[in-house]
């Protein structure tokens, strides 16, 4: 579902350039899980950034759901994003002054569904991540790992089919962080594609397939795994 | 994104920086109570001199001798070889759709009673006055038209020259001096206020011909002209503009309708109240600096969340929604507040200053609102637009 | 960061580039604040010099009609500022031009001019139009300091003499005669015929009348041309200063006796009139200047806005600085001075602006002569500060009084 060719994203800083990814080529299927690991600095972020329709390729194809990509206008770009990608990221990235429950609403806000279905959606979800009793709590009020499970909530709501996950556990101790994974582990068995960028090599092993980057290049591919 | 969704997300954020947004709005509210307080001035002085004016009635015209004017009046009346007569007000009344015709002289002339006396305004006018000015005899009667050759001395008062000469006593058919000339009282009028500066209760009225007679001149200073109100004014103008040409053997004479003074006063006094209106809004331009401010600094600190909602799947449109949207009810609220501060402010100027015109006109409210509102768009589009352009990745690694 | 524990009290450049630091480090932001406080200032400025220029302009009309000026109405109404009705009124007793001839006899009075006034036309050949005559006598031309641009004003001759001579104004030389002299020319005005002696070429407007219209004649020929026996006005010129208070006295006292002892006339000086012109324009440019003021208010309520937003940033910043043996005094000192500078820059900036843009006006509009009145430049740039302090003192308080373990704990 996921298949890029032979991409380059090259910064420009000044007068120097940073290629941060070099003749990139990776298919994704769809249901898969996938680590991708690497020194700081190798360009995993910005591959996660490039798969998630935020950032642009300087070239190459990549198309998504059998739909070129590169030639989307933002908006379509954007909607693509709200129904198809979920994301996750190191440091949360909750609105302060709204409550778990209108973080999660958020999606839906921007897609525009109206506040009774919305209700229903996420008092699914809260159930799901077990945060029930934590609604309407705003994000201060939280620990980590719940704050985190709120983002994993606001990132499946509009049942996507990838999750991105940029370090889900960088910011959280072994306990909670080990709570995360098994949730996003269990949104990949009801089918959703997950992909997780880790430093963390107990994390990025649990993964069907593990991918490792140096320097903008995929340098190692380890297809499906058996389990 | 529901409109509902989008007030709550941005009031939201609004109530999430109290304080702040509260000054934000308190630089609107300033600008706006001042625009409010300042037209509700402009506009109460405008209503009082327009009914000062009205309460002649709105169908007169001014018939004065000369065709060159000077602030407005026309020389003539100071001199001119041909003169308005008693006998040309006498030919105007014959006129289509004429009503009334007040020949009137105009002089300054010592006034005696048997115990007091005081210098004081004449005028020369005939039976029609009271009808042309709307002016009501209170005690007694008024001259009615007669022999305008051979007047009687009778003399109407204004109501404050009687309080001056008699009291509370009776003036009727008393005698009085006019100038040295003896003059029987006939009639008072009811008080009838000022009118610019020029007071009618302070005055003595007496026929025209008499006044002539007392100032040694047989001009007429003006001659006012009361048409019907059903009538055409432009028709009325060229007949009169007829009429006395062929009486001179040319055109000279300064024709003013009641309406057109009206008009030219209407609307310097509007440019009046809309140039203090404008003094107020430096205050709101200021209080837009102001919002224009909060804004970018909002879109600043507020940068990963924008990025956030890129990532969450916002369009750029959307961004630039919600924080136009906090702008824009940053300038609402403020435009609120100023309301009731201006408002407040109004009816407490009324309440020290009960002789100040003060008249609080709901269309200036409503622009007050909606200037306001427009200027918090005005100031929240750019700091809105650079949200929405944000990069998406750069704004959320911002932190 | 120059923060001695020796020291109660920092040295001021250090404060000052400090200040100047935190400042720089926010441009936007700074500049807008600036932007605020200038428009504030320069409304003030603005408004007030355009006040002052409508002063001057008025007053220099007045000064322009001659010097030491007194003029006599005839009439009084004891109705108090009852101007209107007693300039269009007649008067049972005439104002005449023995009444003038007798004012001549006073040392205190340089030269006078009856004068009657009125609207008449004036034709020559086919060519005719309706103008303004004023009837007056030899001196006016010298007491309202016109100039000539051709021929001679009216000669010096007894008042009641009616010569058939008049002098017109420029445009209505050039509109009559086009480019054909006109001196020695015979016009009519109404019946009667007028030889012209000489153009005016002085500009402007008298008594509202412009001057480049009218057509003086000798008084005397006025009265008869308009049949009028009373005078409209004398305008009398005293010899100096000192001399129009003894001869405004003699006026009233000689024409009180002429009138058998009743006071019927009007006395205006040109001071007099100066002085309340001066007082309505110095009123109307100081409600200018308050309203314009409170725009100065709500700059002053923006800087607070923004410090306050400031503190809050610069939390870790201020816990540093109290890490590191700060005062509350010296922080208080610190963002006061900031607020301070601010204020200033900006009223600096609208002092210029506010300079420029009078400047402007003054030049696509030479009639009037602006210029800000000192009060009001110091005026609004004292305001600006006082508000830019006043403002600031809550912010600076605030963060004054946090808690250094907190406001660095704050920062992550
Ligand atoms: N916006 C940018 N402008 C310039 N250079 C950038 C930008 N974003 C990333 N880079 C550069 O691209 C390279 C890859 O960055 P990226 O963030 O993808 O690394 P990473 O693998 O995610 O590292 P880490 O494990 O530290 O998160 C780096 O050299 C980085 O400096
Ligand atoms: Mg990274």
């Amino acid at each position: 579902m996921i298949q890029l060719q032979q991409i380059h994203r090259i910064f420009k800083v000044g007068d120097q350039q940073v290629h941060a990814l070099n003749d990139l080529s990776l298919t994704i299927n769809g249901g898969e899980y996938l680590s991708i690991m690497g020194p700081s600095g190798s360009g995993k972020s910005t591959l996660l950034n490039l798969i998630g329709l935020l950032d642009q390729p300087t070239s190459g194809e990549y198309t998504f759901n059998n739909q070129k990509v590169t030639t989307l206008s933002d908006d379509q770009k954007a909607v693509l994003r709200r129904d198809q990608i979920g994301f996750i990221f190191q440091f949360f990235h909750l609105v302060p002054r709204l409550t778990a429950i209108e973080n999660i609403e958020l999606p839906m806000v921007l897609a525009g569904i109206p506040s009774t279905e919305r209700r229903t959606r996420v008092s699914r979800i809260l159930d799901a991540v077990g945060l029930a009793e934590r609604a309407h709590h705003k994000p201060e009020q939280l620990s980590g790992g719940q704050q985190q499970r709120v983002a994993i909530a606001r990132a499946t709501i509009m049942q996507p089919s990838v999750l991105l996950a940029d370090e889900p556990t960088g910011n959280l101790d072994s306990a909670s962080g080990n709570d995360v994974v098994e949730i996003l582990e269990a949104l990949n068995q009801q089918g959703i594609t997950l992909i997780i960028v880790t430093h963390d090599a107990a994390l990025g092993a649990r993964a069907m397939r593990e991918i490792k980057m140096i320097d903008g290049r995929i340098i190692d591919d380890g297809h499906q795994k058996p389990r | 994104m529901l409109i509902k969704d989008l007030i709550k997300l941005t009031s939201c954020a609004v109530i999430a920086q109290r304080m702040r947004s509260f000054l934000t709005s308190l630089g609107i509210a300033i600008g706006v109570a001042a625009v409010v307080l300042l037209t509700s001035i402009g506009d109460g002085m405008q209503r009082f001199v327009m009914a000062e004016f009205t309460q002649f009635g709105t169908n007169l015209i001014a018939i004065n001798p000369g065709k060159t004017t000077t602030h407005g009046a026309s020389i003539g009346i100071y001199g001119t070889e041909r003169p308005l007569t008693i006998d040309d007000a006498a030919a105007l009344e014959k006129l289509r759709d004429v009503e009334a015709v007040v020949p009137l002289v105009q002089g300054n002339a010592e006034v005696e009673s048997t115990h007091r006396q005081r210098r004081t305004t004449v005028y020369g006018i005939s039976g029609d006055m009271p009808h042309a000015y709307r002016v009501e005899v209170a005690l007694g009667r008024y001259f009615i038209n007669e022999d305008p050759s051979t007047p009687r001395a009778v003399a109407v008062l204004g109501s404050k020259l009687r309080s001056e000469l008699f009291g509370s006593r009776n003036p009727l058919e008393q005698r009085i001096r006019i100038g040295g000339e003896r003059y029987r009282i006939i009639g008072v009028f009811a008080p009838k206020g000022q009118i610019l500066g020029v007071d009618l209760d302070d005055a003595v009225y007496i026929p025209a011909a008499r006044a002539q007679e007392m100032f040694n001149r047989d001009s007429l200073v003006e001659i006012d002209l009361l048409y019907r109100e059903t009538a055409d004014v432009d028709e009325v103008v060229a007949s009169i503009a007829r009429l006395l040409s062929a009486r001179h053997g040319r055109d000279d004479v300064t024709i003013t309708t009641q309406q057109q003074m009206l008009d030219v006063l209407g609307s310097v006094l509007a440019i009046l109240t809309f140039a203090v209106a404008a003094l107020g809004s430096i205050s709101l331009l200021v209080g837009s600096v102001g919002i224009f401010t909060i804004m970018t600094i909002a879109v600043n600190e507020r940068t990963s969340e924008i990025g956030l909602l890129r990532a969450l799947g916002g369009k750029r449109q959307q961004v630039m929604a919600i924080f136009l949207g906090e702008a824009i009810i940053l300038a609402t609220l403020g435009g609120l507040l100023g309301l009731v501060i201006g408002v407040g402010g109004a009816q407490l100027l009324t309440l020290l200053f009960p002789a100040l015109p003060v008249h609080i006109s709901w269309n200036y409210l409503i622009a007050a609102e909606t200037l306001a509102i427009v200027i918090g768009v005005i100031a929240g589009v750019w700091p809105a637009r650079r949200a929405a352009k944000l990069n998406p990745v750069d704004a959320l690694r911002s932190e | 960061m120059m923060v001695t524990k020796s020291h109660a009290r920092m040295r001021l450049n250090d404060t000052l580039s400090l200040t100047y630091g935190a400042l720089r480090g926010a441009p936007t932001r700074t500049g807008l604040m600036l932007l605020a406080m200038a428009i504030g200032v320069a409304a003030v400025v603005v408004l007030t010099s355009l006040g002052e220029g409508a002063r001057r302009y008025i007053s220099d009309e007045f000064t322009s009609l001659g010097t030491n000026l007194l003029i006599v109405l005839p009439g009084r109404s004891e109705t108090s500022g009852d101007m209107a009705t007693l300039l269009m009124s007649d008067t049972t007793r005439d104002l005449t031009l023995d009444d003038a001839r007798a004012l001549m006899r006073s040392r205190y009075i340089r030269r006078l001019s009856p004068i009657n006034v009125g609207s008449s036309q004036l034709s020559w050949r086919e060519r005719s139009r309706d103008i303004s005559v004023f009837g007056a006598t030899h001196d006016l031309l010298a007491i309202h300091h016109w100039k000539m641009a051709q021929g001679r004003f009216l000669p010096l001759v007894e008042m009641d003499r009616a010569t058939p001579v008049c002098v017109i104004g420029a445009r209505l030389s050039s509109e009559l005669f086009g480019n054909r002299p006109p001196v020695g020319e015979w016009v009519r005005l109404g019946e009667r015929r007028f030889r012209v002696i000489g153009v005016l070429a002085t500009k402007g407007r008298t008594v509202g009348i412009d001057v480049e219209e009218i057509v003086v004649i000798p008084v005397a020929s006025a009265q008869a041309l308009f049949n009028e026996a009373s005078l409209f006005r004398i305008i009398i010129e005293a010899r100096d200063r000192d001399a129009i208070r003894h001869a405004s006295a003699f006026i009233k006292t000689t024409l009180r006796k002429r009138h058998q002892g009743e006071e019927d006339i009007t006395l205006i000086t040109q001071d007099a009139v100066l002085a309340t012109f001066d007082k309505i324009f110095q009123s109307l440019t100081f409600t200018v200047a308050g309203i314009a003021a409170i725009s100065l208010a709500v700059a002053g309520i923006l800087v607070m806005n923004v410090m306050l937003v400031s503190v809050s940033q610069r939390t870790a910043e201020i816990g540093l600085l109290k890490a590191l043996g700060a005062s509350q005094r010296q922080i208080v000192t610190l963002f006061l001075w900031e607020a301070a500078m601010l204020s200033f820059a900006g009223a600096c900036i609208g002092l210029l602006i506010g300079l420029g843009g009078s400047w402007l006006i003054g030049y696509l509009f030479p009639a009037i002569t602006m210029g800000a009145p000192l009060w009001a430049v110091v005026a609004a740039v004292g305001v600006a500060l006082l508000t830019g302090l006043l403002f600031g003192v809550m912010p600076a308080r605030r963060a004054a009084r946090l808690n250094p373990v907190l406001a660095l704990v704050h920062h992550r």
